[in-house]
């Protein structure tokens, strides 16, 4: 029975109802995306919720196949750069970083320099690229506090940097004073252990 | 005069995004409660071998079909906010919530839109959905650069340990 039951649970797993809110075409062509990135090792839930958010902005077939296609394709990538070990959470991140412009690479090169989870740092990366900063500069303030800042220093960083943009500076050099003061400034950025950290806030 | 009021508004939003904090015995006292309620164990006349076999197989198909389930315990309560003073209604839909409208809708005070989600350590994007209509992204996070479907969204990470 137990067996049985087992094997339901996969079934319901493989036919996941949510995504019963795509139209047929839609959702048969999703299904197939998401089972070959299963069967390749990576998460399905990701593509699920890409689906359900296109399904729910009220997005085309095509276009919803299409960006749960690409997004299989960058985790794989993301799954290349951070090992196998990498979770989910990391992988999104990973993705997110990606597509701000880092390069596998740099993920790589991060994974090697500060112990997971990289969600918060990869995050912080994507993010300070969408809020202006050109990508070489995101990346190589990252790599230079991803050793030693917890989470939560990342955090405040970022909002330092966007902070300082909305107050007119260049996001370039926002940027990089605030790393060279973060660097300088022993109690807020190195000191406790790193990366483990949750952030002290609780606002978005 | 205007800029007195945007005080407040800020003053409330900061009020609003304050953590929650939730009595640690809280479950204690309901769990307590409930066994001592007249009658509260009646209905287990399954047999103790069936029970165990169903309660398995309930197990098994929630963790399959929800793995995130599992990451629960580790969740972060946050606070969304929302000031939209021309509103008569505000979802919060994510990658959380399945982007379901139904199933975070946000209360207001005075035009000041908020709710509460707890989120597992990862990287989530949401937005605001207005009047059932119109999406807007959250003016507090950062957006979501790639947004595929041409309207605007937001990202919030949670930090943690591996999960």
């Amino acid at each position: 029975m137990i067996i049985v039951a087992l094997l339901m649970a996969t079934q319901v797993a493989v036919q996941d109802p949510r995504l019963e809110r795509l139209d047929p075409e839609t959702r048969i062509a999703v299904s197939g995306v998401i089972d070959s990135a299963r069967s390749a090792g990576l998460p399905s839930e990701p593509l699920v919720q890409r689906a359900l958010e296109g399904v729910t902005k009220g997005a085309a077939g095509t276009r919803i196949v299409t960006a749960v296609r690409r997004l299989s394709s960058d985790l794989a990538t993301a799954r290349g750069a951070l090992g196998t070990s990498a979770s989910t959470p990391e992988l999104e991140a990973g993705v997110a970083a990606l597509r701000a412009g880092a390069t596998p690479q740099l993920l790589a090169h991060l994974r090697d320099v500060r112990k997971p989870p990289l969600t918060m740092a990869l995050s912080v990366l994507a993010d300070l690229v969408a809020g202006g900063v050109p990508p070489d500069s995101a990346a190589a303030a990252i790599l230079v506090l991803a050793p030693k800042a917890r989470d939560a220093d990342l955090v405040e960083f970022r909002r330092a940097v966007e902070r300082d943009i909305a107050l007119g500076a260049p996001p370039g050099a926002a940027t990089s004073v605030r790393v060279n003061a973060g660097a300088e400034t022993p109690n807020s950025l190195q000191s406790g252990p790193p990366g483990n950290t949750p952030p002290p806030s609780r606002r978005p | 005069m205007f800029d007195r009021h945007e005080d407040v508004v800020e003053r409330v939003i900061q009020q609003l995004r304050r953590p929650v904090a939730i009595d640690p015995g809280l479950d204690a006292r309901v769990m307590r409660e409930i066994a001592q309620t007249p009658g509260g164990s009646r209905g287990w006349r399954v047999w103790p071998y069936w029970a165990s076999l169903a309660a398995a197989a309930v197990l098994a198909i929630v963790l399959v079909a929800h793995p995130r389930s599992r990451q629960r315990e580790s969740a972060d309560l946050l606070q969304f906010v929302l000031v939209a003073p021309q509103a008569a209604s505000v979802s919060l839909v994510g990658d959380f919530n399945d982007w379901d409208p139904a199933r975070s809708p946000m209360r207001t005070a005075q035009g000041v839109w908020a709710t509460a989600v707890r989120l597992a350590p990862g990287r989530y994007r949401y937005a605001f959905l207005v009047n059932g209509v119109e999406w807007r992204a959250d003016p507090a996070a950062p957006s979501a650069k790639d947004d595929e479907f041409g309207t605007p969204s937001s990202v919030v990470t949670v930090g943690g340990k591996r999960s």
